[in-house]
């Protein structure tokens, strides 16, 4: 038989286990997850304890939430944007009362058994949850508006009087400079940021920088930040941002932070936990 | 959480929100039906977010 345009092949049927994160058993009750729906409402969002863990979890369809199923509905905007934002506010609703250790979207085990046989083999979580207590994420990002820093640093009065060929050469060099001047003022910038930023914090990350259109944003990112504040030093974080800006803004440096988020930036992303 | 944001900065934060949801966090292999660690997956659903979010974006972009 010739192969169809993809058999609807391996959708699953029956539920499994989506897990959110994990958080100290006795410092969460099951309650606090009241009002979250979670991803496939209106499912119950409960905690799965072992010993001092707990997952917090709830049941899914795996016509939904199976691995075939999944990977198509990823690619519909409007299903992904529900879940990521309920995968969030599941997460936020423990945020403000426990150290969490965020789950990555789609962790799915087939019963609470396994959740708990799960919190039984990785006993690196509690560790993790122990080093989080007392902290949350912020996120700091720059973007450096081009045109304003050339505006400030482009200033050649040679090549505003020349006229002609030579005012061409001109600014042709002058643009050049400009150009490089900003890249190594970025790079400048990006490294002082980030270094003020971690000694704000308990640990920073600098993750990859997004390109202009993913970051939906005008003018080029140079710091893609994440911190792991202390609840108590989040005003002082905040001041060196602020300080930062009055540093830079003079050169068209803007900052944006965003937060306070579960700190999904600093826990290991494979399976050492 | 993004209630009170202007739509752009919350199109901002989902964007931040996806980035974390779907890339970080803490993957546990095993006797799991799924785990999104495909990173291309991951670009994909960004893009198809950023899709529906150049729509939204359109009126306000913050003051000055």
């Amino acid at each position: 038989m010739t192969s169809p345009a993809t058999p609807p092949a391996a959708r699953e049927s029956g539920s499994g286990w989506y897990v959110y994160g994990v958080v100290p058993a006795a410092q969460v009750s099951g309650d606090v997850f009241a009002d979250a729906s979670g991803v496939h409402p209106p499912g119950h969002v409960v905690l799965v304890a072992d010993a001092d863990l707990a997952a917090i979890a709830s049941t899914v369809p795996l016509s939904e939430f199976g691995e075939a199923a999944i990977a198509e509905n990823l690619h519909d905007a409007a299903w992904l944007e529900d879940k990521v934002r309920a995968h969030e506010a599941v997460l936020e609703a423990a945020l403000a009362r426990a150290p969490l250790v965020p789950f990555r979207f789609g962790t799915i085990y087939r019963n609470d058994e396994q959740v708990r046989q799960m919190l039984r083999e990785h006993s690196g979580l509690g560790e993790t949850l122990e080093r989080l207590q007392g902290t949350f994420e912020l996120g700091v990002k720059a973007f450096l508006d081009a045109a304003e820093f050339d505006r400030r640093h482009g200033d050649e009065p040679d090549a505003a009087q020349a006229e002609g060929g030579r005012a061409y050469l001109l600014r042709k060099q002058r643009d050049r400079k400009v150009g490089e001047a900003r890249s190594s003022f970025a790079a400048a910038c990006a490294r002082d940021s980030h270094e003020a930023l971690t000694a704000a914090a308990e640990d920073g990350r600098a993750n990859p920088l997004q390109r202009l259109e993913v970051s939906g944003r005008a003018g080029e990112m140079i710091l893609n930040g994440a911190y792991l504040v202390r609840t108590e030093r989040e005003e002082a974080f905040r001041e060196a941002v602020a300080a930062l800006e009055s540093t830079y803004r003079g050169d068209g440096v803007r900052y944006e932070v965003t937060g306070p988020w579960p700190a999904y930036n600093f826990v290991t992303t494979d399976s050492e936990q | 959480m993004t209630e009170h944001l202007p739509a752009a900065q919350q199109d901002v934060t989902l964007l931040e929100l996806v980035d974390r949801v779907l890339n970080k966090g803490v993957v546990l292999t095993g006797d799991i039906t799924l785990s999104v660690a495909d990173v291309d997956l991951v670009y994909v659903g960004l893009r198809v977010l950023l899709a529906s979010v150049a729509t939204l974006e359109q009126p306000e972009t913050g003051g000055a």
